[in-house]
């Protein structure tokens, strides 16, 4: 651990540094909050990442923090870190929009799963994040609290749907956020601003109390600084839960220890089509170079041929498309002047696809994993750009409902949505930058449940490189 | 399986209860028509007792390298 940056600048610090300073007596809650107060002012006018900033309410979580650290009572391995999260997930007594002018006042009466266990862990709120309209979009644009700007690049597009929660990672104003992903929702803010970014397993984390999009896709996860900090909030909020029938129950695995271990040995499959197409150079060129850093670090790189990835991508998109349109319905019919003009066009999508076609999308995906399982038996991992682009600007991407949006969303979500539709964890990992300085992140797909793979690979990489400590300056 | 026209989805949006324009119906066909074409070497092609769960059985069968 730096102790200058202790000294100088807490926010600085990773989540699992903040967190065994704060239990060590080596740094108060107060101090860590208020590093991230001091850097929320004076990013959040650039960024537009907060949703709501609870400055008073949040030092004083910290003082009682710091009170009960000095009683010897640690509530958890997150006791007194400062967090904030995706505006959508369920915190009883307080306003809750899902970035939506339709629940702009809407106060939910219990908590979400995820949340209560990061709270059981003793983490206190900053506030609430930014994001995408009811997580609806890639971008990173929202047609009521206007776009979130990326760190690196405040002209640039942050990604989405969890806009808020890479942009305020990458500029240190939080330690941690929770994003949710069902189309690529953490894996393209974590590519776009660099940060680390995990869709865990379908049924991995528990949903309950966290907006819908989608039931049969939807995933919860953390975005982080590193792979080391997902794996501590994944093992806290995996498991078993009663109001959550599809999450999975048995054993929560070591994850931390997962992240002490070496790739020597292992294989990591490199697709030869699809992911590998049509890529930016810059990106084309970071994909070579972490491929290059793996394999000097003692991985085997395999080619792996996969299934047509296009066929997934279609499946993802029916699917997605109906259940979404059935969760709206309501509000299409009675409020449909309250969406922005992009989500009511993507929700409107939903109503023309009959029933059958959406049934035997789902009826497929089965035989479509096993399918892929079967493709990539013989490596541990397989690697694949978070997307094919860097950043685009905000402005170029502004497409609203205009005949280019369907364009963009689909070349911006295209590497994420097969796995989403396979229900597979990915992890994002920040692995390098353009001539421009922006980042670029690369996925680790691995198999089902086995997201301590992919942290114990991601892990390794971030002891090799120091992609994921670069810090935005503001110019 | 053929992807809907804009008539089609006029007609669909309607017993949905969400009546749509013909404008909006057009557009809806553009949108949704890749996804259409992109799932048409599967569709009507699935074994007759395949069923959605059968998803959750593969994903949680042991597997290994």
């Amino acid at each position: 651990m730096n102790v200058h940056q202790i000294s100088t600048e807490p926010a600085l610090m990773s989540l699992t540094e903040v967190a065994q300073a704060i239990a060590q007596k080596r740094l108060s809650s107060r101090e860590a909050t208020k590093s991230c107060l001091d850097r929320i002012a004076q990013w959040q006018p650039h960024l537009n990442a907060f949703m709501a900033i609870e400055a008073d309410t949040a030092l004083a979580a910290a003082d009682a923090a710091d009170a009960a650290v000095a009683k010897g009572n640690l509530r958890g391995a997150l006791h007194g870190v400062p967090l904030a999260h995706k505006d959508m997930y369920y915190d009883a007594g307080r306003v809750v929009t899902c970035g939506s002018k339709i629940r702009r006042d809407f106060v939910p009466t219990s908590t979400s799963t995820a949340l209560q266990r990061l709270k059981d862990a003793g983490s206190i709120r900053l506030g609430s994040l930014q994001m995408v309209e009811f997580a609806y979009g890639p971008t990173g644009h929202n047609a009521h609290y206007g776009a979130v700007h990326n760190p690196f690049a405040l002209d640039h597009i942050t990604g989405g749907s969890s806009s808020g929660s890479g942009s305020a990672v990458a500029a240190r104003l939080t330690f941690a956020a929770l994003g949710s992903d069902t189309g690529g929702s953490i894996r393209m803010p974590a590519h776009f601003c660099g940060v680390t970014g995990l869709k865990t397993t379908y049924g991995r984390i528990s949903r309950a109390g966290a907006m819908p999009l989608s039931q049969s896709l939807d995933t919860v996860g953390p975005l982080a600084r590193t792979a080391e900090d997902c794996a501590l909030l994944l093992g806290l909020m995996a498991g078993a839960d009663p109001e959550d029938p599809t999450a999975a129950g048995g054993l929560v695995p070591d994850y931390m220890a997962a992240t002490r271990g070496e790739i020597k040995g292992l294989a990591i499959g490199v697709p030869t089509a699809f992911y590998v197409d049509d890529l930016d150079p810059e990106v084309a060129r970071v994909l070579d170079e972490t491929i290059a850093t793996l394999k000097r670090e003692g991985a085997t790189i395999v080619q792996v041929e996969l299934p047509d990835q296009r066929q997934l991508t279609a499946a993802c998109h029916l699917v997605v498309s109906v259940e979404a349109a059935a969760f709206h319905k309501r509000w299409l019919i009675e409020r449909p002047q309250d969406y922005g003009p992009q989500v009511l066009m993507r929700l409107q999508n939903g109503l023309a696809i009959p029933g059958v076609s959406y049934l035997e999308a789902m009826r497929w995906r089965g035989a479509a994993l096993a399918a892929h399982n079967a493709a990539v038996a013989g490596v541990d991992a397989v690697i694949a750009p978070g997307a094919p682009v860097p950043a685009p600007t905000i402005a170029e991407s502004d497409v609203g409902n205009s005949p280019d949006a369907d364009n963009v969303i689909a070349r911006l979500t295209r590497f994420t949505r097969p796995t989403n539709y396979l229900g597979l964890p990915s992890l994002s990992i920040p692995s390098g930058f353009t001539r421009n300085g922006l980042p670029v992140g690369m996925q680790l797909i691995g198999r089902s449940f086995d997201e301590a793979m992919l942290l114990r690979i991601g892990a390794a990489f971030q002891r090799a490189t120091d992609f994921h400590a670069r810090v935005p300056k503001l110019a | 399986m053929t992807r809907p026209n804009a008539k089609e989805i006029k007609a669909i949006a309607d017993v949905a209860g969400m009546p749509v324009s013909a404008d909006i119906a057009a557009r809806i066909a553009d949108s949704i028509g890749p996804a259409f074409e992109g799932f048409a070497a599967v569709a009507g092609t699935l074994p007759f007792d395949l069923e959605p769960a059968s998803f959750l059985l593969v994903q949680t069968a042991k597997v290994s390298k």
